[in-house]
Order: structure tokens, then C-alpha cells, then sequence
């Protein structure tokens, strides 16, 4: 699965410096005559490190835009305190090492990319080399490349969102504030927002993720807070918040049903029978969209719009990358149709674990035979073409045929 | 810097994808070349340098005037509204650098109108000068197609010499009964005023004018601008006058008979080398009509001479018009930190009405107030706290807008006056450095100190 394989991808331990320290944050909007109209954030405290990638979760209007562009400079806390890089948010230096997606497209429309980018590469006062270089490379990286000389303003909802996280990039910064980075997005363009969020993390990078929507947040990040009516809900690693520490799941590939009895046999002496439960996963809608677009892209089909972004771009990438397995490779590793999900496998769940021994479950593995690596024969790939080709056909019906 | 240009050039950007300037050029180019066609001229060439210059350039300025403005409000608050804004000052660019790089772009824009405008109201002018008839022609050469610089009598300090008359009048006589100082200072003041001014039936008038260092104007013939209001206005009068020049008990005299019309301005000239040697030319004038002559205080009688060609001139007369476009894209700039588009606008162009007419202001000044002003002597009699704030208010707003009105290039150039390059500095330092800068101040203290992620739609 992809959210396996890119936590399983290696990562820079957040180190312990703080990158972002708020403390006592409120921020009461007023209205013209100085009376009180709103609280947006409500003594919110939290600190960021360095390499951590954190995220603001929260249903619309719960505070995180806010909180962001507070962060930002943008907005006065009414009470608080904000620190980045040991730095009030309106240091103007300070925020030569921050990059921002703000939650809309607030671009220039009447620049085209290969402007836009040198605008706000001359805010970074990038001198005229670097920014072409850069820019090149961005535009590259966010599928943009076929539209340089195209006027923002003639792009889609999608496309803007692909130059604006190219111009929060082009200063190669240590601090990346990404408000609702995937809305408008299509799934292919999510999926590499994320792979970005991760390549970038693996370098080192801090990365602020505002969303509410909760894949997102919980495919890249490392720690999470909760908003809910400008306070803070919830706050803590991943695995902290959404560890069940009562239940274990087991996946294994298809299992002769001789096999699987002697399983549950086991099981049954330590869990009640209506506590376990046997499924077949299925791949997500989001992988399966993922091969229908990589068969056609395969295919070389032509299109108008925004191409699938092919590499990070370089000075992105920078030297830790070579050593820690090409991130550059990424996005195609990650887009390529990953081995477990090609077959369906069961899944056992059980719970009451507390009681579950430890022996017993190493000796349950042990029993098990290696897991094969799969290589589909001929009918199960004939068969899968025809189903793809069948959802490729509804998904045609429902989205409208690539241009 | 970089920073800075980046917006600049941004705004120019802007301007020119939005087609602000092709518009604009086309209307202003429209504006310069059919008014002259359409307002026929009189055949003279007074009438025609009234048409071609001072018609053209008013208006040349008039529609550059608003539409800096109105795009110096829009190229701010609009970002402002439209949340761009936000992009721009999450990066490490300080607030007053936006502020200026807006304002360097709008500068630009108007420099780039300007010089398309005023090369085709100069290159119209010198193309129509050619169909005057030749008297015609060598006026519009002599007097208007020239640089001259303009010398007056200094005025006297009135509000001194009115202290001292009303110091030695109540020495010995009791204060007027409902007259307050102020009101009867006014009083003598327009009383030596007129004095100075008028010259009755029979009596004779000198002027003691500095005309410039003797070395510079040594054989450069004089011209001598006289303007007369008759003392009913509008009847044609005619003044039987006559006028000597250079100092009486010399014999290096020029004196000459002449009918002064009333109202309308006259050139003559007079022989080189009249002046003292300290630079000062003597005037005499004998009133020989029935009816008395009013000269009016600021250019009844003038002293001119050339100094430079039509086209330098006509060049710093159109910088001095960019200060005033350049103070207006300060002032649109400003409001548009904190006002949005609409609002800035209508309050930038009232502003500008105010700052154009500034008769009430005076009239405050003058008056003394704005309430309980007595129609008897128009002066307000009894003090009040509303006319306490109100008279220095509006001195201090004249003394600000005169930092800016008081240049006058239409006028200069349509009259052949020299707009000096000491008069041009003057502007530039006044106008652009120390109206500008003020406003500029204002507006990036304002813009810094503000919210920005408020205000969008």
C-alpha cells in the first residue's frame, strides 16, 4: 500500500530544535468598533521541530487558517506569543526561509508561470541564473512545463494549485506552510503533493499541513493537532492518537480454508468469537485511479493540461538525497501498481489483546510459510485487464474521457 | 532593490496587460490632437498658444491626474482585496518596499504617458505655429516660443507696515467699536494694498524692479509685460500713460508714450542696458486718462527677458507636472493601505477638489473663521473655539497645498515665462520629496502596522 511503503521510506528524526514555538495563541477578530466578533484560535499552544512534518486538522472554520497566517505575519494575535526560527512572524529575513501555499490561488492572472515564478524568486532575491534554473525545474517537477508561456489566469483550479506550490518552493526553504495544499487537485496531483511533503521531510524540512481532510494529514504527518471551535482538541504523534491498543490485525495472502481454521482454532482459545473478524481488503479507489491514469499515461495520450510531475526538483532534492534512495524516484516508485495490492488478501482482526500472549503469536508466524512474492500468471493479469479496462470506462463515464 | 524593482515592474506589468496603458495613451493622444481641431483658434498668437498649450497641456493633465489615482487605488487595494497580497509580504520583503515599488511603477507610467502626450502636443504646436500669418508668427516666436525669465517688484510686507500704522493710530485714538484686532488688521492691510496698486487720474507710479545680475543682461534688449484692470470690470477702457526708464538723474533714460488697453496683457521693448549698476531697472509711470489704474499685485507690471529655447522649457514644465502626478499616486497609494478600492478612490478625488479650490480655506484665513462672521465688516468678531481650530487648520492645510499649487508650468509656458531649473528643483524638493515623502511615511506606517488576511472577499 502506498501509505505503507512511504512511512516505510526513511526519514530525519525530527530533531529537537524548535522551528516553530506558539504559546497562549488567541486571536479575536473585532468588529469596526473595536467589540468583539469572533474567536478564531483560543489559547492554542504547540511547538514544531525541525524535519517534523505537522499537522492542523480541524472542520472548516475551526481556526487552522488562522493559526497559519498568524504564523504568517499575516494576522496580529489579539494575546500570545508566536516564535519561528527564534523570530517574530514579521521579521522580514525570517521569512526568507519560509514557503507558503496559501488555502486559494492568490496568483497574478495576467502573469504566466515562467513569471510568476521569477516575481516571487526576485522577492527571494534570487539572482537571475538561480531563478530560471529553479523555475525550470519547479515547473517540472509540478507538470507545468508544457503551459510556461500560458497565463495563470487561463488555468484550471488544479493547475493553480500546482504553480502555487512551485512559487512556495522556489526559495528551497526550511519551513514549508502548506494551507489545504490538495484542494482542487486531482488524485494523481494529491498523491505527488504528498510525495512532496515526504521528500521534503526526508531532507529535513519542516512542513506546517493545514487540511481537513484527514488522508491527507494522516498519509505524511508526523504529528497532528486537532482543532475543533479555535481550541485545540487533540495533539499528540499519529501513533499516539490513533493506535488501538486492544486490537492486532494480520494480513496474509490467501490462505487454504484448512489453514485458516487451524488459525482461528488458535485464536478462539484466547479471543470470544464475535471479536474476530475475517475480510478481504480491497484496494482504495485512489490506487486504483493511479493505474487507470499511469495505463494512459503509458499509453502517451495527449493532453491540454497539467502533465503528472516527474521528478522533485533538484536543489530540492539536495545531497542528503543521493544517500537515503533517490527521492527523485518517488513519485514513479509510488505511482507504479504496488505488488500486495495486486490480490486480495484475508484479513483476521482481533481484539481483547491484553490476553493475547506473545509467545503464541511468534509461534503462529513461524507456522506460516514466507509470504510469496506475487507474479500474477497470465489469466490473473488477462482477468485484471478486463476489469480495469471495465472501470477505466466507468471512471471515463463519470469524470469525462481525457483529452 | 531587486525587491523593489520586482514590484515595480510588476504594477507596469499589470497596467499593460490590462490595457490601462494602451487606453489611456489612445485617449490622451485623442485628447491633445482633436481639441486644438475642434476649439478653432483666433488667428493670433496669443489665442493660439491658449488653444495649443494651455488647453491641451490642462487637459493632458487633468485625465493624467485622475487615472493616477484611480489606478494607484486600484494597484494596492485591489491586491489587498484580492488576497495577492498575502503572497507578496509572506516573502522577505519589508511593507514600505511594496509601498515604494507600487509608487516607482506608477511613476514610470506616467512618465511613459507623459513623454508619448507632450511630444505630441509639442510636435502639434510647432506644426500648426507654421500657418499663423508672419506678424503672427514672430509674436508666437518672440514672445511665446521662448524662455524668458520674469522679474517683479518685491511686494512690500503688509502685515508689518498695517502692525505698525495700527500701533501709532490707537497711540492716540480708541479702538473702532465692533471691530476686533485681527478684523481691522485685515482692514489696513487691503487698505495699503489697494494703495500700492492703484494709480489714480493724474499721478504717476515707480517701480524699482530687480532685473537680474547687470553681467548676464548686459545688451540684452528688456520687454516690459504691463496688465491694467480697469475699475469697473468688463467695460473697454483704454489708458493714456506715459513711461520712462532708467535712473532720472542719468541721462541713459528710454521714455515712451503708450494707450494701455484695460484687462488684456501688452508687451513692449524697451533698449539694453537701463539698469543700475546693481541690477535694478527704475519704472515711471504718468496716468494721463480720467479713470485710475489698477495693477494688479502679482503681474501688473513684469520685466522679461530670454533665456532659453521653447523646447528645455517645455521639457521642465512637464517634470513639473510629473511632481504633481507623482504626489497623487502618493496620495492614492496611501489611502489605499487602509481604504478599499471604491472608497479610497472617492476620497482621493475629493481631496484633490478640495486642494484644487482652496477659496474657502482662504476665506477662513481672511475672515478669521467660519462661524459668527459679521456681515457689516466680514471679519468674525467674537472669538469662538470652533474659530480658534479652524483659522490655523486652514492655514496649515493652504501652506501644505501651496507647497504643491504653487508652480504654475501651463501658465508659464503659454506665456513664454522660464520654468527655471531653480523652480524645477523647488518642485522636485517641495512636491516629490516633501509632500510625497509625507504621504509616503503615512502610508507605509499604515501599511505595515495593518492586517492584511481581513480584507478579502
Amino acid at each position: 500500500m502506498t501509505v505503507l511503503e512511504s512511512k516505510l521510506a526513511p526519514k530525519v528524526t525530527p530533531s529537537t530544535e524548535n522551528v516553530i514555538v506558539v504559546r497562549g495563541l488567541t486571536k479575536i477578530f473585532k468588529d469596526f468598533w473595536g467589540r468583539p466578533k469572533a474567536r478564531a484560535v483560543d489559547n492554542v499552544s504547540f511547538e514544531v521541530k525541525r524535519g517534523e512534518v505537522f499537522g492542523l486538522l480541524g472542520p472548516n472554520g475551526s481556526g487552522k487558517s488562522t493559526t497559519v497566517k498568524m504564523l504568517l505575519g499575516l494576522l496580529f494575535p489579539t494575546k500570545g506569543h508566536i516564535e519561528i526560527f527564534e523570530s517574530s512572524p514579521r521579521h522580514v529575513p525570517t521569512k526568507s526561509r519560509i514557503g507558503y501555499l496559501p488555502e486559494e490561488s492568490y496568483l497574478y492572472k495576467y502573469l504566466d508561470s515562467d513569471e510568476t515564478l521569477d516575481f516571487f524568486g526576485n522577492l527571494f532575491d534570487l539572482p537571475p541564473q538561480e531563478r530560471k534554473q529553479r523555475s525550470e525545474q519547479l515547473l517540472e517537477m509540478v507538470g507545468l512545463s508544457k503551459a510556461r508561456r500560458r497565463q495563470v489566469g487561463e488555468f484550471s483550479k488544479g493547475m493553480q494549485r500546482r504553480i502555487g506550490l512551485a512559487q512556495a518552493l522556489i526559495n528551497d526553504p526550511d519551513l514549508v506552510i502548506l494551507d489545504e495544499p490538495t484542494s482542487g487537485l486531482d488524485p494523481l496531483g494529491c498523491r505527488e503533493v504528498k510525495d512532496l511533503i515526504l521528500a521534503l521531510a526526508k531532507r529535513g524540512k519542516t512542513v506546517i499541513l493545514s487540511s481537513h481532510l484527514l488522508s491527507d494529514v494522516e498519509d505524511v504527518c508526523d504529528r497532528v493537532v486537532i482543532y475543533y471551535g479555535g481550541k485545540i482538541q487533540a495533539i499528540g504523534t499519529l501513533n499516539e492518537l490513533l493506535a488501538a491498543p486492544d486490537q492486532v490485525r494480520i494480513t496474509a495472502p490467501i490462505l487454504p480454508r484448512e489453514t485458516l481454521e487451524k488459525v482461528l482454532q488458535v485464536i478462539r482459545k484466547d479471543a470470544a468469537e464475535d471479536k474476530i473478524r475475517i475480510d478481504t481488503p480491497t484496494q482504495n479507489l485512489e490506487n486504483y485511479f493511479l493505474n487507470v491514469v499511469n495505463k494512459a499515461r503509458a499509453a502517451e495520450a495527449e493532453t491540454s493540461g497539467a502533465t503528472s510531475g516527474n521528478k522533485v526538483a533538484a536543489y530540492l532534492r539536495g545531497g542528503a538525497e543521493e544517500g537515503a534512495g533517490s527521492k527523485s524516484r518517488i513519485l514513479e516508485r509510488l505511482s507504479k501498481a504496488e505488488p500486495e495490492l495486486a490480490g486480495p488478501a484475508p484479513l483476521v482482526n482481533v481484539t481483547d489483546v491484553q490476553e493475547f500472549q506473545n509467545k503464541k503469536l511468534e509461534q503462529l508466524t513461524k507456522n506460516e510459510e514466507p509470504v510469496p512474492t506475487r507474479t500474477p500468471d497470465q489469466s490473473t493479469e488477462k482477468t485484471k485487464k478486463v476489469e480495469l479496462e471495465k472501470a477505466n470506462e466507468k471512471l471515463s463515464g463519470l469524470l469525462g474521457k481525457p483529452k | 532593490m531587486r525587491r523593489v524593482l520586482a514590484i515595480a515592474t510588476l504594477s507596469l506589468r499589470a497596467a499593460i496587460r490590462y490595457r490601462v496603458v494602451l487606453v489611456m495613451a489612445v485617449l490622451l493622444l485623442a485628447a491633445v490632437i482633436i481639441l486644438p481641431l475642434v476649439i478653432k483658434d483666433d488667428g493670433t498668437a496669443r489665442g493660439f498658444s491658449q488653444i495649443i498649450l494651455t488647453y491641451t497641456l490642462t487637459l493632458m493633465t487633468a485625465l493624467l491626474g485622475f487615472a493616477t489615482l484611480w489606478l494607484s487605488c486600484g494597484i494596492l487595494a485591489r491586491e489587498i482585496e484580492d488576497a495577492q497580497m498575502q503572497m507578496v509580504v509572506a516573502k522577505p520583503i519589508a511593507r514600505w518596499q511594496v509601498w515604494l515599488g507600487k509608487w516607482l511603477g506608477i511613476l514610470v507610467l506616467n512618465a511613459i504617458l507623459l513623454a508619448v502626450t507632450g511630444a505630441a502636443v509639442y510636435g502639434l504646436t510647432l506644426w500648426r505655429a507654421d500657418k499663423l500669418p508672419p506678424k503672427e508668427l514672430a509674436i508666437l516666436q518672440n514672445e511665446i516660443f521662448v524662455a524668458r525669465q520674469s522679474a517683479r517688484e518685491e511686494l512690500p510686507d503688509f502685515d508689518a507696515m498695517a502692525n505698525d500704522i495700527i500701533r501709532e493710530r490707537l497711540k492716540s485714538n480708541p479702538m473702532p467699536e465692533g471691530l476686533s484686532l485681527p478684523a481691522l488688521r485685515n482692514i489696513v492691510k487691503e487698505q495699503l494694498k489697494s494703495k500700492n496698486s492703484l494709480v489714480p487720474p493724474g499721478f504717476r507710479n515707480q517701480w524699482e524692479i530687480y532685473a537680474g545680475n547687470p553681467a548676464k543682461i548686459k545688451n540684452l534688449p528688456l520687454t516690459i509685460r504691463v496688465k491694467v484692470d480697469p475699475p469697473v470690470p468688463g467695460i473697454e477702457t483704454w489708458f493714456q500713460t506715459h513711461w520712462e526708464f532708467g535712473d532720472p538723474n542719468t541721462r541713459n533714460q528710454f521714455q515712451t508714450n503708450l494707450l494701455v488697453p484695460g484687462e488684456l496683457a501688452i508687451e513692449f521693448k524697451i533698449p539694453a542696458n537701463l539698469v543700475t549698476e546693481n541690477g535694478i531697472l527704475q519704472i515711471r509711470m504718468d496716468n494721463y486718462s480720467e479713470k485710475a489704474m489698477l495693477f494688479p499685485l502679482e503681474d501688473g507690471l513684469e520685466v522679461l527677458y530670454r533665456i532659453g529655447g521653447f523646447g528645455p522649457n517645455f521639457f521642465r514644465g512637464l517634470v513639473v507636472i510629473f511632481c504633481w502626478l507623482s504626489l497623487l499616486a502618493a496620495l492614492g497609494l496611501s489611502a489605499a493601505t487602509f481604504l478599499s478600492f471604491p472608497v479610497a478612490s472617492f476620497c482621493t478625488i475629493a481631496v484633490l477638489f478640495v486642494c484644487l479650490s482652496t477659496g474657502t480655506l482662504k476665506q477662513i484665513v481672511t475672515e478669521g473663521g467660519i462661524i459668527e462672521v459679521n456681515p457689516n465688516s466680514g471679519f468674525a468678531d467674537s472669538p469662538s473655539i470652533i474659530n480658534q481650530v479652524a483659522v490655523p487648520v486652514a492655514k496649515a492645510l493652504l501652506f501644505t497645498f501651496n507647497l504643491a499649487r504653487g508652480f504654475s508650468p501651463i501658465d508659464s509656458l503659454s506665456s513664454g515665462r522660464a520654468v527655471t531649473w531653480g523652480e524645477l528643483g523647488r518642485a522636485i524638493f517641495q512636491i516629490c520629496i516633501l509632500l510625497s515623502g509625507l504621504l509616503a511615511a503615512i502610508g507605509m506606517l499604515i501599511f505595515t502596522r495593518r492586517e492584511l488576511a481581513t480584507a478579502q472577499k
